[in-house]
């Protein structure tokens, strides 16, 4: 590698690439989504929750129902709000990162872990609001975080956050070997 | 015209602050989400060991107010440094790699890695005010971690990127 390969930054894979770009796309899709089909969205969650009174807590007293159906659609909301937030950003920390390892991280067998425990987590994660939102309506809204917690943040999650910290002490060992 | 090549990269101590920052912004968040009750204990403690210093009166309705108001506050630290920390490391990153691409010149490139880098610590200043509301009483707090690190942090974040502005408008006429 010349001293000017070695000084500048390699492309990454073209499948976490891809990964990363569509998962902007969800996000944007998402978001438009959210506004434009808000009512929609806010009638079919408040009626699959009316269906399955018992997962609710609701007592049948108009008062007391209505607080409760409030408190889980505020939350629907903001799983899908969550949703959008996390997958704009975690499109574009794929590509920020998957470069890095892609340029700093010499070993292959490394390299390609690295740049898959990124791409599938970074991709991964914010589905976790997306499924807590679409449970909360079936399951209520404990159920529906626990199971949104042990199928995706928690493996997902976790596969990015090893990820980078392997990547940084990667780095750090470099630099401390220069 | 469409300029084609390779894209330069900044120096690894850079790219490493970056990375750092992101992998805190990423951990904080999961912290923040699994260990809430142990924070929130946590933060209790630390109130209730600094009593003096957040101005507990002996009334109970009165100081429960105020121990919930700073727990509230230190929980909100928490939570903007994760958010800070995961877009200001991409900051960093995407800034000094148009930095490492398009400034010409060395010394004018070192002293926008080193004020971005810097700026790129502003995060760390919302674990400051966390931890500082807890220790030092919510308003002295926020002021002590607004004026020595969330100001200059940030101000040295804000003067890289208007130099790399102002490179990238001086190159282009």
């Amino acid at each position: 590698m010349t001293e000017a390969e070695s000084a500048a930054w390699r492309v990454p894979p073209r499948w976490a690439l891809l990964v990363a770009v569509l998962s902007i796309v969800t996000a944007e899709v998402g978001g438009a989504s959210m506004a434009r089909f808000k009512v929609e969205l806010t009638r079919w969650a408040r009626d699959a929750m009316l269906a399955r009174p018992a997962v609710h807590g609701l007592v049948g007293v108009r008062d007391v129902d209505e607080r409760i159906l409030d408190e889980a659609l505020v939350k629907f909301d903001a799983g899908l709000r969550l949703f959008h937030m996390h997958a704009e950003g975690m499109g574009l920390v794929i590509i920020a990162t998957t470069m890095v390892a892609a340029t700093v991280v010499r070993a292959g067998a490394v390299r390609r872990t690295i740049i898959a425990l990124l791409t599938t987590g970074g991709a991964g994660y914010p589905v976790g609001y997306l499924v807590w939102s679409i449970l909360i309506p079936s399951y209520g809204l404990e159920r529906a975080k626990t199971i949104a917690e042990w199928l995706v943040w928690i493996p997902f999650g976790s596969a990015t956050i090893l990820a980078l910290w392997w990547l940084a002490g990667l780095i750090a060992l470099r630099l401390i070997r220069r | 015209m469409v300029m084609s090549g390779t894209v330069r990269r900044p120096p690894l101590a850079v790219v490493l602050v970056a990375i750092v920052m992101v992998a805190l912004g990423e951990t904080a968040g999961a912290a923040m989400s699994r260990l809430r009750p142990e924070i929130q204990r946590y933060a209790a403690a630390r109130v209730a060991a600094n009593a003096a210093a957040h101005g507990f009166s002996g009334s109970a309705e009165y100081d429960d107010e105020v121990r919930d108001r700073a727990i509230f506050t230190a929980e909100a630290g928490l939570s903007f440094f994760h958010l800070h920390a995961e877009g200001v490391g991409l900051v960093l990153f995407f800034a000094s790699t148009l930095v490492a691409a398009t400034v010409p010149w060395r010394r004018a490139r070192a002293a926008l890695y080193l004020v971005l880098t810097l700026g790129g610590l502003f995060p760390l200043g919302y674990l400051v005010y966390g931890a500082a509301v807890l220790e030092i009483g919510r308003d002295a707090g926020i002021e002590m971690a607004e004026r020595w690190f969330l100001t200059p942090l940030g101000v040295s974040a804000i003067v890289g990127l208007l130099g790399l502005l102002l490179v990238a408008a001086r190159r282009r006429a």
